[in-house]
């Protein structure tokens, strides 16, 4: 499933993480990648709100689209 | 001895920085303050021995390979320049995350000190984190600090000069799968296992918590922008009509109106001075120094309330807030950071776009962020407004609805013009609000304040004595007994035929004009130098001398052209080195200056027509420029779009 599409409130794992190299590469330092836990926390103004490790981040719906997750 | 601060963006290294070397750097709770390297001894307090260390502050970053320009910065700087001792800052409230670089930095042979910041947060959230095994773990030492407060700063940089001194080559911790093909992997792998061994968490990170509450407001949907502005109005409102606006008035009607002019003529007459220099010392530098530094309170304000608001965190969830909107016209959220840290200055809000990790992102917001009037464009819109408007309360507000109005439509204007690939995405890390120090606040003021007296002492000081010069002498060096006989009108009356077109007659303004690309702050000392000599009422006046020159339509129109021509030189060589390439600097001034340009020629114009009911001077030019402009617009865009379509069949 795409975290887009996902349940607010929820932690998942993520599946993988599709998009140009750079992209990945700057979402797996920050802790994304497969087999990883991301939590969904709300969203807002067209952005969804996302937890990895112990930080928050805003990304848009492009982002959240190439993130693929299970729960 | 060279020590190097690195660590993730807004893990709090140049506030550690700014307590270890007493410098006051520009710090703020989003990640990417920090765009560029800074430099410093370390302060006597700190530094025992009397050993000559310097202390380097380098921008924020996740990794050793840069995701954006700034973070590019970091890395050529520990890979090329190779500092004797790093001091790798590990944010407290995301360890994990940090120690990813902290193992990569680990692996440069540079000796490593970890400081462990933010502890307080730590504490408060009940984590624990065995930091002693966790160093033994990685073969560094590690001191927890708290850099606002200055806990455990002074065991911290011991430590780094001792190992600094022992010059030995770090020794990284070796984990399993280390020089495999996915030795990325594996690192994160160790990191979650020495994470999970030596931390116990007793917060689970992914509840909600009251940043996300607050978030859940200020970034919502329909509030969020009615918040935003209302945040912003505030912020003008305290400085500008508030305490600011109230002893600006009093500088400049008053203080430098009156006291300062009448004190300085009686003493110089006393000490019977040569009448020449009694004119070049109170028309010359007193007049044009004097409308400038008239404004200082209302600068000062202006960057207290900006620094309370780019310390609270508000500034990420602007950005998010943005993103929607800017996407629309090429921009990305994250280009709203610039435009208000622009608001006060053009030159750090142009360096800010950095973090805009998007080349083609980066070139529009350098273009249009300028377009948001700086603290030096404040003194031009307050006089014109006092002058022209004095009971109309909207116009004030009314610059700043143009400004981004002209964002606004000049971005949707780019995106036709130019061809690329709008593929990038949107990602900014929301740090937990904080309570703004106001220490820090009332330091940026001072130091704002600092800085504009020294600008207003040197170059606005020596343009208003050219300016002196140039209006009371001709080319010859003889006196002359009327200003149009001049060097300066000399060189006004040569630019004076390009601003026929927008309704602006005489010399003067083609000059005042001039001398605003060099410091924006010009514009207004020039007219006071001017005035001073040929007029004997006060610059600030409601219909005072400037009324000779313009009607309130031209003095709007005067006032959009100076607010969106580019801005100072200082401001355009910050364009240059963000924009990458000599080409690019050259098509964001044209595109500046055009703008302004027809802003200027369309208020001008049109607003003659329906205020006075008649056109105003230079009307058959100004269509002739018109249809010439719209001509080449529509021409250009054609071309945009077939190369558009091209592109995509190639593709």
């Amino acid at each position: 499933m795409k975290l887009s599409k996902a349940k607010i409130g929820q932690t998942f794992t993520v599946q993988n993480v599709e998009g140009k190299d750079k992209v990945k590469n700057f979402l797996f330092t920050l802790g994304c990648f497969e087999g990883e836990e991301i939590t969904l926390v709300s969203k807002l103004a067209g952005a969804f709100i996302i937890n990895i490790k112990d930080s928050r981040y805003a990304i848009d719906e492009a982002m959240a689209n190439s993130i693929c997750v299970s729960i | 001895m060279k020590i190097a601060l690195a660590g993730n963006p807004n893990s709090g290294k140049t506030t550690l920085y700014n307590a270890i070397t007493g410098k006051n750097e520009f710090v703020g709770n989003w990640p990417g303050v920090t765009v560029e390297k800074k430099e410093a001894d370390l302060k006597r307090k700190y530094n025992s021995e009397g050993a000559d260390v310097r202390v380097v502050d380098l921008p924020g970053a996740y990794s050793i390979s840069p995701f954006t320009s700034e973070e590019a910065i970091t890395r050529d700087f520990v890979l090329g320049e190779k500092p004797d001792v790093i001091i790798n800052i590990v944010d407290g409230a995301n360890v994990s995350r940090s120690l990813f670089f902290t193992s990569q930095l680990l692996e440069l042979g540079i000796p490593v000190v970890v400081a462990l910041n933010k502890s307080d947060i730590l504490a408060k959230r009940g984590d624990k984190l065995d930091f002693n095994s966790l160093g033994k773990e990685l073969n560094c030492r590690i001191v927890p600090t708290t850099a606002t407060s200055g806990t455990g700063l002074l065991e911290l940089v011991k430590a780094a000069i001792e190992v600094g001194k022992e010059q030995k080559k770090q020794i990284s911790p070796s984990f399993d799968g280390k020089d495999s093909n996915d030795s990325k992997l594996a690192r994160q792998k160790y990191i979650d296992q020495i994470i999970e061994k030596y931390q116990v968490k007793s917060r689970d990170a992914s509840k909600v918590n009251i940043s996300d509450k607050i978030d859940r407001i200020v970034a919502h949907k329909w509030l969020g922008l009615p918040i935003f502005f209302l945040v912003m109005w505030a912020v003008y409102a305290i400085s500008i009509g508030g305490i600011g606006g109230y002893f600006s008035g009093y500088f400049n009607e008053t203080l430098f109106g009156e006291i300062i002019p009448t004190a300085a003529n009686g003493f110089l007459e006393s000490i019977s001075v040569h009448p020449i220099l009694q004119a070049l010392i109170v028309d010359g530098m007193i007049a044009g120094v004097g409308a400038v530094i008239g404004f200082l309170p209302l600068i000062m304000v202006l960057f207290f309330c900006l620094s309370l608001l780019e310390d609270c965190g508000y500034m990420a969830r602007v950005a998010v807030l943005m993103d929607r909107f800017f996407k629309k016209f090429g921009l990305s959220g994250k280009s709203i950071i610039p435009m208000i840290v622009g608001s006060g200055c053009a030159i750090p809000g142009v360096m800010a776009t950095r973090t805009i990790e998007d080349i083609n992102q980066r070139r529009m917001t350098v273009m249009l962020a300028p377009f948001i009037p700086c603290g030096a464009k404040l003194p031009i819109i307050t006089l014109f407004v006092a002058v022209f408007f004095p009971n109309h309360l909207w116009v004030g507000p009314s610059v700043y609805i143009l400004s981004i109005a002209m964002i606004v439509l000049g971005g949707m204007l780019l995106k036709k013009i130019f061809v690329w690939e709008n593929t990038s995405q949107f990602i900014m890390e929301l740090p937990e609000y904080k309570v703004p120090g106001i220490g820090h606040a009332a330091f940026q003021m001072l130091d704002k304040a600092k800085a504009f007296i020294y600008k207003a002492t040197t170059i606005i000081l020596v343009c208003n004595t050219f300016v002196w010069f140039a209006q009371a002498y001709s080319w010859s060096f003889q006196p002359v007994a009327d200003q149009s006989m001049s060097i300066l009108a000399s060189i006004g009356t040569f630019i004076a035929p390009l601003l026929l077109p927008l309704g602006f007659v005489g010399w003067q303004l083609g000059a005042a004009a001039l001398t605003g690309f060099i410091a924006k702050e010009n514009v207004v000392a020039t007219f006071a130098v001017l005035l001073a000599v040929a007029s004997e009422e006060a610059l600030h006046l409601p219909g005072g001398a400037l009324s000779q020159f313009f009607t309130p339509v031209t003095a709007f129109a005067y006032l959009a052209f100076n607010l969106f021509t580019p801005p100072c030189f200082a401001a355009i060589g910050a364009m240059n080195s963000e924009m990458g390439s000599r080409k690019w600097l050259w098509k964001g001034l044209a595109f500046q200056f055009g703008v302004g340009y027809i802003v200027a020629m369309a208020v001008t114009q049109v607003g003659s027509l329906i205020v006075y009911g008649s056109p105003a001077v230079g009307f058959i030019p100004a269509i002739i420029i018109a249809a010439v402009t719209t001509v080449y617009l529509v021409l250009k865009i054609k071309k945009s779009n077939t190369q558009r379509a091209n592109m995509e069949i190639a593709a």
